[in-house]
């Protein structure tokens, strides 16, 4: 009784085979010893092959793809606070560099405050007196300025050049978060 | 049109809801993971790949088909992610087949083996020997195991990821474990 080829015991194992060829082969394997101990080994091999131990990945991975897919909405802060140094530090350099001391700005906000309701002529009031403040600060840091240009002609260039590249560093950095896209990450 | 639990969850996903996309991800990541470690044999490159599929997954979820089941569709992407990976990388080093040597050399010497042989060892430690041993049969007989047993996917699935005729793939798969037999048998393991 010649012994059954490998691929028939394992289709037989899979329940591939037709059911008349089916008993002819659980006949041979009843009878061929050899047979027997290679269907066992197979059907031991197919057991251990259908419960895979899953491999786990890292804790951090899901979070990780999550973050890239879907960028956390805190950004938005982040883009407001850097608008407005941006804003803050551009007006400001202006200012100390023109020395824009004209007050046409505050007596136009009196104007129309003067023709409002009084909480809103509290609240520009409130604005009127920063801004004197702010314009208080301006004019010092003008000064400071004038002087520093009188002595060292060359500093005011270089304070210039670097009040731009800081300006030019706070939107660089602003519209870096704005265009943000999801990026490979290396853990 | 009656959605399955992935269905659902990819219905969800395109609505705008990222808990359902983090869901569907819990659910397959330890498969699919499975799937590429033993693919790449390497630790670091299966993480870059299982986000790179999560990522295209995502960004290719609007042309799902919802006709089709999702894991075969998934599945694909997957495997073609893998075979392009290793055709660009060629990492593929030895592996078992006909003409190979055996794995023993390389599983005694992570301590697989023990010495008295295998007739000692646990159904874990067998186990985690025949699995040791599908990472190193060659990859045409590797891939197929995986996505029979880690996928566990149907061979006409296989077929239709792999794009091989299901005759060939049960072929192959039947090769696989007679070559797996074989190196059993010469590590003195009963199979």
């Amino acid at each position: 009784m010649a012994c059954l080829p490998d691929d028939k015991i394992l289709s037989y194992l899979d329940g591939e085979i037709k059911s008349i060829e089916q008993s002819l082969i659980r006949d041979h394997l009843l009878l061929c010893a050899n047979c027997r101990r290679k269907a066992e080994g197979y059907a031991e091999m197919n057991k251990i092959l259908a419960q895979p131990a899953l491999s786990q990945p890292p804790a951090w991975l899901v979070p990780r793809i999550m973050k890239r897919l879907y960028p956390e909405i805190h950004s938005y802060a982040s883009i407001a606070a850097l608008i407005a140094a941006s804003f803050v530090f551009f007006v400001s350099w202006i200012y100390i560099y023109f020395d824009f001391s004209s007050n046409s700005l505050i007596q136009a906000l009196r104007l129309t405050a003067d023709r409002t309701s009084n909480w809103l002529v509290d609240a520009i009031k409130g604005i009127s007196a920063v801004y004197s403040s702010v314009q208080a600060v301006f004019k010092a840091c003008n000064a400071f300025l004038g002087v520093l240009l009188t002595t060292r002609p060359g500093a005011g260039a270089l304070i210039i050049a670097f009040l731009l590249a800081f300006s030019g560093l706070l939107l660089w950095a602003m519209i870096r978060l704005l265009l943000r896209k999801p990026r490979e990450e290396k853990h | 049109m009656i959605l399955d639990e992935d269905q659902a969850l990819i219905r969800k996903t395109l609505q705008g809801d990222k808990k359902a996309f983090e869901e569907l991800m819990r659910k397959y990541e330890k498969r699919i993971f499975s799937f590429v470690i033993r693919m790449v044999r390497n630790e670091e490159v299966a993480i870059d790949l299982t986000q790179d599929f999560f990522i295209k997954v995502f960004n290719v979820l609007d042309k799902y088909n919802f006709e089709y089941k999702f894991s075969t569709w998934a599945y694909r992407i997957c495997y073609n992610l893998v075979i392009d990976h290793i055709r660009k990388s060629q990492a593929l080093v030895s592996s078992l087949d006909d003409d190979s040597v055996s794995s023993r050399e390389m599983l005694s010497s992570e301590n697989v083996v023990s010495h008295d042989g295998f007739k000692n060892l646990s159904r874990e430690e067998t186990s985690a020997y025949i699995w040791k041993l599908v990472e190193n049969i060659a990859p045409k007989y590797r891939e197929l195991i995986l996505l029979r047993y880690i996928q566990e996917l149907k061979y006409e699935e296989i077929a239709e990821i792999t794009a091989l005729p299901v005759g060939t793939i049960k072929n192959r798969i039947f090769k696989a474990k007679e070559i797996l037999k074989r190196e059993m048998e010469k590590d003195g393991l009963p199979a």
